[in-house]
């Protein structure tokens, strides 16, 4: 209830968000108008099955892919309107990202990796040591900083990467599929670490996922389907064990096979 | 889809990737062509015999070295392939699984190669018949030959010797493709991009341990040399050795140590994209050492090829003035024998030139204005002990001359007599000598000399530099100039007849050359020198050594150019990935740009900063060998090597700079298209 204050002012909104690909004679609409926020302190998840447009939904926010029409605000920057170079430096200053396959430079080690998402924004040196030091703490990776990516296990990295999204204190962290290469236990760490940030440290994540597991640790769900908004699930006070069973009921709903469970 | 259509569409595809190579084909065939094609552009000239005969010996030369450029360019173009190949081998596994023959993807390979060397040979043949017009231009220059007419040159042996030797190469490459694709697992071809290579560096103090060991070595290597000079074989073999070594440890620990002492600059290494550029390059001269080591002797090979070798050229060209004071010199004299280390006998009285000349009905008057007869003295040969600067010993090309000979010759030269004080001598070198002469200025004066039974002492005043007769090569010798009357017992050693020609040079060099041959003396051989033999010689020279340097220096150019582009460039494909997060994560295009100019300038500057200094100490060396010769201006040639340089390897690293930017660039673009 600390962050009431906070809420009241949405971090994203996505207002009648289209995006088409292809001709006139062969028109693809990728996302069909939706539009939804997203609140400060918010962990919400994007359900749907593959080519629902969820992918393309994550490209328009994170700014790598523009809109056909419609509007995104992040932080009530309208960032539809920016040019390649203004993006650039948004990207940067307000979103983390957070990758299926990590996408950590392997030729970095963790440290660095982390590191360098500060050196971009020029930050000083001393800084940067805190800083690091901080998050690599919060993420229980504070003892494998020396190694480089290929020295330590997916789940580290997926962490790592997870650190160097969050270490310049975005406004919203983009995550698509961050479970996706990671075995169970590790996507549970990963997970709990995820509910962590958002609860103790009020960040925003917005997460896409087609795994029913990962996305019951979330607050909300947005199911996406042939580029619209289908449903929205609000955990509430529901349990993990609960929500997880709404979403099912939804994922089959929504014509998902068995193959979303985990 | 047949074989054919599927490797010409790879090969235009991949078009951007074989830019790099194919320009390496491209320059290769067509410098080849045009060393092998220089006798084919005398049609052009109007050359004299001698000028032939010097441009056919230029081409034997040329094509024994084209043997040498010929191999090296083997091993250039398999290196290149390699990579090509190693990009591809995702590509060859997807071929397999689908159930493609390993027979039908060597074919496809074959094809490849067939391809883009056909196009090579094409456009290399073409570019090279372009270039060797004007280059026959240029070689008319240097032999100083005239242009007749101006006609289209075309050399047939040229062009089939570049077809077969091509050919040949391009034949060889294919077997080693074929072996290469036959050999891999489809394991490794499928997951080839997946292979990281997980190489640590060597702790700061091992790396900092390599490092100063690499110092050492090259500090032996350099020291080695420059003591010895080329006159030891032993301390050649020393710092050739240590400075392989040398460079080799240099580049092993290079990165590794810096790497090291940036990163506890904390400032430094965590501004801007530094820490990525040093990791970037640090993983890269780790496992590239090697070729980096390769590069770099190249390039030393490269520079000190080009700069010693025109600096050669221009010393002889310098050299046609001094050694021709007047048009020709007849000279006859006791000749050395090597094998017996001794002179062969000479008569005391020596041979009286004009005489002979009279007696063999030659009439001097018919092709000379004016000429003069000296005779050099046989002296007490060991008593002026004087070395030149290569500590060779003078006293064999020591002699003594009349005063009122010498002065003959000064006039004959337009220049005053000279006057001996009482009881001294002067000092003479015969041909542009003066460097010598300065050197050994302090050691004459305080020589004493007795000539005819009378003790003389050098006047400082009397020591001079002039050249004194025709001669194609350099003499080492040495003239005392003594009062008339004290050598009226001394043996002689050489004659010499001075002769300057009528207005009607050509005229006069013919009937010189033709009467002056008449006169032989019994037992004793006579040389004659002309003014326009020399100069054509020389201008031989000046062709055979410049064209060998500029042949030898730009292939290795070429070679250390295309190994590092071409593994910048296939890297570069991999760093798409890096650079693509780095995109992502809001680093701008200003600092990527940066940074990958950054890796690129590191990348191709850093082998030849080292190459520069081992040849700064080649160029130093060899300078100091042709010096104790003649003078050679270093600066000029350098400046050249400089231009060469830049355009050659600057243009490498220029197209590799811009390729890796591109391939970074259409990946953004084509992430931004996809979405």
């Amino acid at each position: 209830m600390k962050n009431l204050k906070k809420r009241t002012a949405p971090i994203l909104k996505v207002k009648n968000l289209e995006k088409y690909y292809g001709n006139k004679n062969n028109l693809t609409k990728a996302l069909a108008g939706i539009s939804f926020e997203v609140q400060t302190g918010e962990y919400v998840g994007v359900m749907g099955a593959s080519g629902s447009g969820k992918t393309t939904l994550l490209n328009c926010i994170s700014t790598i892919d523009n809109a056909t029409s419609g509007h995104i605000f992040i932080n009530g920057k309208n960032v539809t309107n920016l040019d390649q170079q203004e993006l650039t430096k948004f990207r940067r200053e307000q979103l983390g990202f957070v990758f299926q396959d990590f996408n950590l430079l392997d030729t970095l080690t963790a440290y660095e990796n982390i590191a360098l998402a500060l050196a971009i924004l020029k930050k000083p040196v001393e800084e940067i040591d805190e800083k690091v030091h901080k998050v690599a703490k919060l993420l229980g990776i504070g003892k494998i900083l020396d190694r480089f990516p290929y020295q330590i296990s997916g789940g580290q990295k997926q962490r790592v990467a997870s650190a160097r999204a969050i270490v310049t204190e975005p406004s919203l962290v983009l995550a698509d599929e961050p479970t996706g290469a990671l075995d169970s236990k590790s996507a549970q760490t990963l997970l709990l670490s995820f509910q962590q940030l958002v609860r103790d440290h009020n960040a925003t994540i917005l997460m896409v996922t087609h795994d029913a597991f990962s996305a019951s640790y979330c607050n909300r769900i947005l199911f996406i389907r042939d580029g619209k908004l289908f449903n929205q699930l609000v955990r509430g006070r529901d349990n993990r064990k609960q929500f997880f069973d709404k979403i099912i009921d939804v994922i089959s709903l929504l014509g998902g096979s068995s193959n979303d469970l985990t | 889809m047949t074989s054919l259509s599927l490797s010409f569409k790879n090969v235009r595809k991949s078009f951007r990737d074989f830019t790099v190579y194919f320009v390496t084909l491209m320059l290769g065939v067509s410098i080849f062509y045009i060393f092998n094609s220089i006798d084919s552009q005398q049609s052009i000239m109007e050359i004299t015999s001698s000028q032939g005969a010097a441009l056919a010996s230029l081409n034997r030369l040329m094509a024994n070295f084209s043997i040498l450029i010929s191999i090296i360019l083997v091993f250039l173009i398999i290196y290149a392939n390699r990579y090509l190949i190693k990009r591809r081998k995702k590509e060859f596994g997807v071929y397999l699984i689908l159930g493609m023959s390993r027979r039908r993807v060597s074919q496809i390979l074959v094809l490849e190669t067939a391809f883009v060397g056909l196009i090579a040979l094409v456009a290399g043949s073409a570019f090279g018949i372009l270039l060797s017009q004007g280059m026959a231009a240029l070689t008319a220059k240097l032999l100083g030959a005239g242009i007749v007419n101006f006609q289209f040159i075309f050399s047939v042996s040229a062009l089939k010797k570049t077809l077969l030797y091509f050919g040949l190469t391009f034949i060889l490459t294919m077997i080693f493709n074929i072996i290469m694709v036959r050999r891999q697992k489809l394991l490794n071809l499928i997951y080839a991009s997946r292979q990281n290579e997980g190489f640590k560096p060597p702790r700061l103090a091992l790396s900092a341990l390599i490092f100063l060991l690499s110092i050492g070595c090259l500090a032996v290597s350099y020291s080695a040399i420059l003591n010895s000079g080329l006159l030891s074989v032993a301390l050649i073999w020393t710092s050739v050795i240590s400075g392989v070594v040398g460079t080799f440890l240099f580049f092993f620990s290079l990165s590794g140590f810096f790497l090291k002492l940036i990163q506890r600059m904390k400032k430094l290494y965590f501004k801007n994209m530094n820490m990525f550029v040093l990791r970037q390059i640090n993983s890269k001269i780790n496992t590239n050492y090697i070729s980096i080591t390769f590069v770099c002797l190249m390039l030393f090979i490269s520079i000190c090829t080009l700069s010693s070798g025109m600096g050669l050229a221009k010393a002889v060209t310098d050299d046609i003035s001094r050694n021709t004071p007047y048009d020709a010199t007849l000279s006859i004299g006791a000749q050395y024998n090597c094998n017996t280390n001794s002179y062969n006998s000479y008569p005391a009285a020596g041979v009286d030139l004009l005489a002979e000349a009279k007696k063999h009905n030659v009439n001097l008057d018919s092709f000379a204005k004016s000429y003069v007869a000296v005779r050099y003295y046989n002296g007490e040969a060991s008593s002026l002990d004087i070395k030149n600067g290569a500590g060779i010993d003078l006293n064999n090309e020591l002699y003594y001359v009349k005063l009122s000979d010498y002065n003959k010759v000064m006039e004959l030269q337009g220049l005053a007599p000279i006057t001996l004080a009482e009881n001294s001598y002067a000092v003479d070198s015969t041909t542009a000598y003066d460097k010598w002469i300065v050197m050994a200025k302090d050691k004459i004066i305080e020589t004493t000399l007795t000539v005819g039974g009378r003790k003389l002492s050098a006047s400082p005043e009397r020591i001079s530099s002039h050249s004194l007769e025709v001669a194609g090569n350099y003499t080492l010798d040495l003239l005392i100039i003594v009062p008339d009357e004290l050598l009226a017992n001394a043996p002689a050693k050489r004659d010499l007849l001075h002769i300057k020609y009528l207005e009607n040079k050509a005229l006069s060099e013919d009937l010189a050359v033709k009467n002056l041959s008449k006169i032989t003396v019994e037992g004793i051989a006579e040389r004659l020198e002309t003014k326009k033999l020399v100069v054509e010689d020389s201008g031989s020279t000046t062709t055979t050594i410049s064209y060998l340097a500029v042949y030898l220096g730009v292939i290795f150019l070429i070679a250390s150019g295309t190994v590092l582009a071409i593994a910048q460039l296939s890297e570069a494909n991999d760093n798409v990935r890096r650079y693509k997060l780095l995109h992502k994560i809001g680093t701008d295009e200003r600092q990527i740009n940066r940074a990958v100019f950054l890796q690129n300038l590191i990348y191709f500057g850093v082998p030849l900063t080292l190459a520069l200094a081992h040849s700064i100490i080649g160029v130093i060396v060899a300078a100091q060998a042709i010096n104790s010769f003649r003078g050679m201006n270093i600066l000029d040639s350098s400046l050249i090597t400089a231009l060469i340089i830049v355009s050659i390897y600057g243009g490498y690293f220029l197209i590799t700079y811009l390729g890796s930017k591109n391939v970074i660039i259409r990946e953004y673009s084509r992430q931004e298209k996809e979405g």
